[in-house]
């Protein structure tokens, strides 16, 4: 056990974890964040994609200690209130989800391409997200919502 | 259709907020007091007779509140429809990831840790892996007496055929036969006759979310179950009889499904996870890792096909027979119904009098199959479509001269003597071709192929829905029907909205549990929005015939003087009643709140069908048999698009599987296991791998849902690999009869071909 402080979406949070707990484990059971899914559990399919520091990580192979001090952050920490995050309106309006399992990763790791690279060229947002995997939509209509926000054509 | 407003409109998913923003709860989601975390031992023998199993060192490991083997279960089997597997295994296993312990505790960890703390005794037995050699005389039997499994009679809204139920065969479940004309006659007025035969391996269904089960048992008794199905009212009538309960004992609650794609259809850990709720005394959740869905899922029934088919001089089709064989694995309880219903396929959207086809189900030492998007019908149209091709390059004919050649057009009677309306076979091939611009020059290694399929709009079972309206006008649907993914609610929002001229923002649309919607027998089949649809438009007129009986009554007016438009009614005096002011005479009235159910029964077969021509491009690598796939056009036959970013989302999604199906996707059996475990291994398509999509719509006006829809779910996936493996034929002239189409095996057919022509030479 070893207690660790971190940030997760701006709050401050203070929690004993195992040496072996995942951040993942930490977030949906220990935090309620149940909004970041477990799909592969291997680091494959994206699903569990959050920002640590402002980086994409799957907090599926992320030990909870390793991010003492660190600033987290989850699809629950993207809307302000009722004022959903541009990308978060993008996927609803341009079709970017339809089961939605996956899509609190993918949004999360289009935040990040889009806070690294504001004008991604749809190559460079179709090999970002390679790491995200999606069944449902083929990624047409989730490349065109980051398109979208990218090309400032989503308001909220 | 062009007063339309809301319907024909591209609206987004109205359960869009709920899902982009985390606060959606999935199964796995759930989180209830005192909940512990169930997790099974699984066979490591694809065949074997349990000698023993000591589970006391897991029972004293601190947290375990549960073990329980088959033995000390009802010896009781489930399923859908042949009712042949036990929730844990008893006496036998037989397959690789076969449950047999089930464990209880306060963590994952510690019950992970449990499962390593049994010891279980096997003594092997022989298996079989392969359905066709399992169908020989001294091949192992899976299941050494199936004279005690039980099956309801076959119901009468599948394809009617000629069913023997475990005839006499080894390891056969099923053997059913779909005839029409007379297969020998044709085939003796044949010119030519040609017979191939492919295979077909296991595929998964690959959603994001592994299957997971919440069971609470309430003090009373009554059940209460979360589960990641998309049919809740027939999973509740298949758990309910696991339990041997009746079904007024359990409520199966709503939980966003994450991706279905035909695999969430089955009970998968639910029936374990209740007795281990029972055993323990509280509350369970199971989880499956993504390792168990790849090796003990319920993947796409891998199978052998072998067509034959008699052409005339002039190049026509004159008899066709196939002959079917589908492994189901150890198990057939979660597979679809008599068969694998996609056999009706065999033939293909072409003109031939004389069909037969022969369907066998037969089980191996091998996971269990399932259902999965069009259950059978990319297996066999690969197929059909591959031998298509084959028959042309005989007859020295273009691919798609054959095909036109061949093609139904309007008037013709289907293949097993189905009568469609407007078809539209030869002009949704036609699109494609003119789309792929089919006649021009081609690239060095660059080729085209064509595949093709058809389906009609699902229509299997009654489907209900009931609307109600509060005080201030807001409007409910309540439908017992699980969205996959599809949009199925927005569609349904999308008909009420348009129905009473309102706002889609006024119209809202829950998923009630099993205790509160009308039965409904939900996903599946490409059925919702033609048979929700009905019966939300039968919920719609109802509503508005009450509310107009109130109208009227309000105005003092007869009610059929009354009409009601967009929010108000009106009777024959110009005399005008706002909605609002009505509710709120109706609220001093006391008469809400108001519900309305509407119901809907197909009651005669499909007359229409929805044909789809495939066109794939791709351009291959000599040198080492890589294929790119650069452009997949896709035309379809649709009628009216009831939501067109929900419909293209189908037809994208559908078509990226279909690419993985193609060229990389493919469950690894060998001696019975799965080895490509996770998804690492097993490759799913990413963004890098999809090809420039070119969607043809061919609008129709006949569908059988409302406002003249037809169906889209199931339509894209099919004939993908049959189109990729005709065009890498058609780029260097190699032809593949199995899947994936992958680069080892296109250059081991490139090396073979070209040491062929050398020592021709």
């Amino acid at each position: 056990m070893k207690s660790i402080q971190l940030r997760v979406n701006g709050q401050a949070v203070e929690r004993d974890v195992a040496d072996n707990t995942l951040l993942i484990d930490l977030l949906r059971n220990g935090l309620d964040l149940t909004g970041t899914k477990e799909g592969c559990s291997v680091g494959v399919c994206g699903a569990c994609t959050v920002l640590l520091e402002g980086k994409p990580v799957s907090s599926c192979l992320t030990l909870a200690v390793t991010t003492d001090g660190c600033e987290v952050t989850t699809i629950e920490g993207l809307a302000e209130g009722d004022r959903l995050h541009p990308l978060q309106k993008a996927f609803i309006d341009y079709g970017g989800f339809q089961c939605g399992i996956c899509t609190p990763g993918q949004i999360m790791s289009a935040k990040a391409l889009l806070d690294e690279n504001p004008h991604p060229s749809k190559d460079e947002i179709q090999s970002w997200m390679m790491g995200n995997l999606c069944r449902c939509t083929g990624y047409y209509k989730i490349i065109e919502s980051i398109q979208a926000v990218a090309d400032g054509k989503v308001a909220t | 259709m062009a007063s339309l407003a809301s319907v024909g409109q591209p609206a987004g998913h109205v359960e869009g907020p709920s899902k982009v923003t985390g606060q959606a709860r999935y199964t796995a989601d759930i989180r209830l007091p005192g909940l512990l975390y169930g997790k099974c031992l699984r066979s490591p023998f694809p065949h074997a007779r349990i000698l023993s199993i000591d589970t006391s060192q897991a029972k004293a490991l601190a947290g375990v509140h549960a073990v329980i083997t088959g033995a000390e279960l009802p010896d009781r089997r489930i399923g859908r429809f042949f009712l042949d597997k036990p929730v844990l295994a008893r006496d036998v296993v037989r397959f690789v990831g076969e449950k047999v312990v089930a464990v209880a505790a306060e963590s994952m960890d510690i019950a992970e840790e449990a499962l390593t703390r049994i010891a279980v005794e096997y003594e092997a037995l022989p298996a079989v892996f392969d359905p066709v050699e399992a169908m020989r005389e001294d091949a192992p039997r899976v299941h050494a007496d199936t004279s005690t499994y039980t099956h309801p009679p076959v119901p009468d809204f599948v394809h009617p055929g000629d069913d023997r139920l475990y005839p006499d065969i080894p390891n056969v479940v099923s053997q059913v036969f779909y005839t029409h004309g007379d297969v020998e006659t044709g085939f003796a007025q044949a010119a030519r006759e040609f017979t191939h035969t492919f295979t077909i391996p296991p595929v998964h269904q690959g959603y994001i979310e592994p299957h997971a089960s919440v069971v609470q048992i309430e003090p009373d008794g009554k059940v209460n179950l979360w589960i990641s199905n998309k049919t809740p009212f027939v999973a509740r009538a298949q758990f309910a009889a696991a339990l041997g309960v009746t079904e007024d004992r359990v409520c199966v609650n709503t939980a966003p499904i994450g991706g279905d794609f035909g695999g969430k259809g089955s009970l998968m850990d639910s029936v374990v996870c209740y007795h281990l709720a029972a055993a323990s005394g509280r509350p369970v959740k199971m989880v499956m890792s993504y390792t168990e869905e790849l090796s003990a899922g319920n993947p796409r029934h891998p199978a052998v096909i072998t067509l034959r088919t008699g052409v005339d001089a002039d190049g026509r089709i004159v008899a066709r027979k196939a002959r079917l064989v589908f492994s189901c694995g150890a198990y057939s309880a979660f597979t679809p119904l008599h068969t694998v219903h996609g056999s009706v396929h065999a033939a293909g959207p072409y003109r031939m009098p004389n069909v037969e086809i022969e369907v066998f189900r037969v089980y191996t030492n091998t996971v269990p199959a399932g259902h999965m998007r069009a259950p059978g019908a990319p297996q066999i149209v690969f197929g059909v479509e591959s031998h298509m091709d084959l028959i042309a390059q005989e007859l020295g004919l273009d691919p798609l001269e054959f095909r036109l050649r061949n093609t139904l057009i309007e008037g013709d009677a289907a293949p097993l003597g189905e009568k469609w309306k407007k078809i539209r076979c030869k002009e949704t091939l036609e699109a494609a071709a003119k789309e792929a611009k089919w006649n021009t020059e081609k690239a060095a290694h660059v080729g085209r192929g064509i595949g093709m399929y058809d389906r009609e709009p699902g229509a299997f079972g009654p489907s209900s829905a009931t609307l109600s309206i509060a005080a201030d006008t807001t409007l409910t649907l309540m439908t017992g029907a699980a969205d996959t993914g599809t949009g199925s609610y927005t569609v349904l929002q999308q008909v009420v909205a348009e129905e009473l001229q309102v706002p889609l923002a006024s119209v809202r649309v829950v998923q009630g549990s099993t205790d509160s919607a009308p039965w409904e027998v939900g996903a599946g089949g490409s059925r919702l929005t033609h048979m929700a649809g009905q019966a939300t438009l039968a919920a719609v007129q109802k509503l508005q015939e009450g509310l107009t009986a109130f109208a009227a009554r309000h105005m003092e007016t007869p009610p059929e003087q009354v009409t009601y438009r967009a929010g108000e009614f009106v009777n024959t005096n110009g005399q005008r009643l706002a909605l609002p002011t009505l509710m709120a005479a109706l609220v001093d009235r006391e008469e809400l709140p108001l519900r309305y159910t509407g119901e809907y029964v197909a009651e005669d077969p499909m007359d229409v069908t929805s044909f789809c021509a495939q066109i794939a491009e791709v351009a291959v690598d000599p040198a080492t048999g890589q294929v790119t796939l650069q452009k997949l056009t896709t035309a379809h036959d649709v009628g009216t698009v009831l939501n067109p970013l929900t419909h293209q989302g189908q037809v994208e999604g559908g078509a990226v599987q279909g690419v993985g199906h193609a060229l990389t996707e493919h469950l690894i059996v060998q001696d019975g296991a799965v080895t490509n475990v996770h998804l690492g291994d097993y490759k799913l398509p990413t963004s890098m791998d999809i090809p420039e999509l070119k969607t043809v719509l061919v609008e129709s006006d006949a569908g059988p849902a409302p406002y003249a829809g037809k169906a889209i779910g199931e339509h894209s996936n099919v004939a993908v690999p049959a189109a990729v493996a005709n065009a890498v034929f058609d780029a260097v002239g190699v032809r593949l009869m199995d899947l994936p189409v992958t680069a080892e095996k296109v250059y081991a057919a490139l090396r073979e071909k070209n040491s062929a022509f050398k020592s021709d030479a």
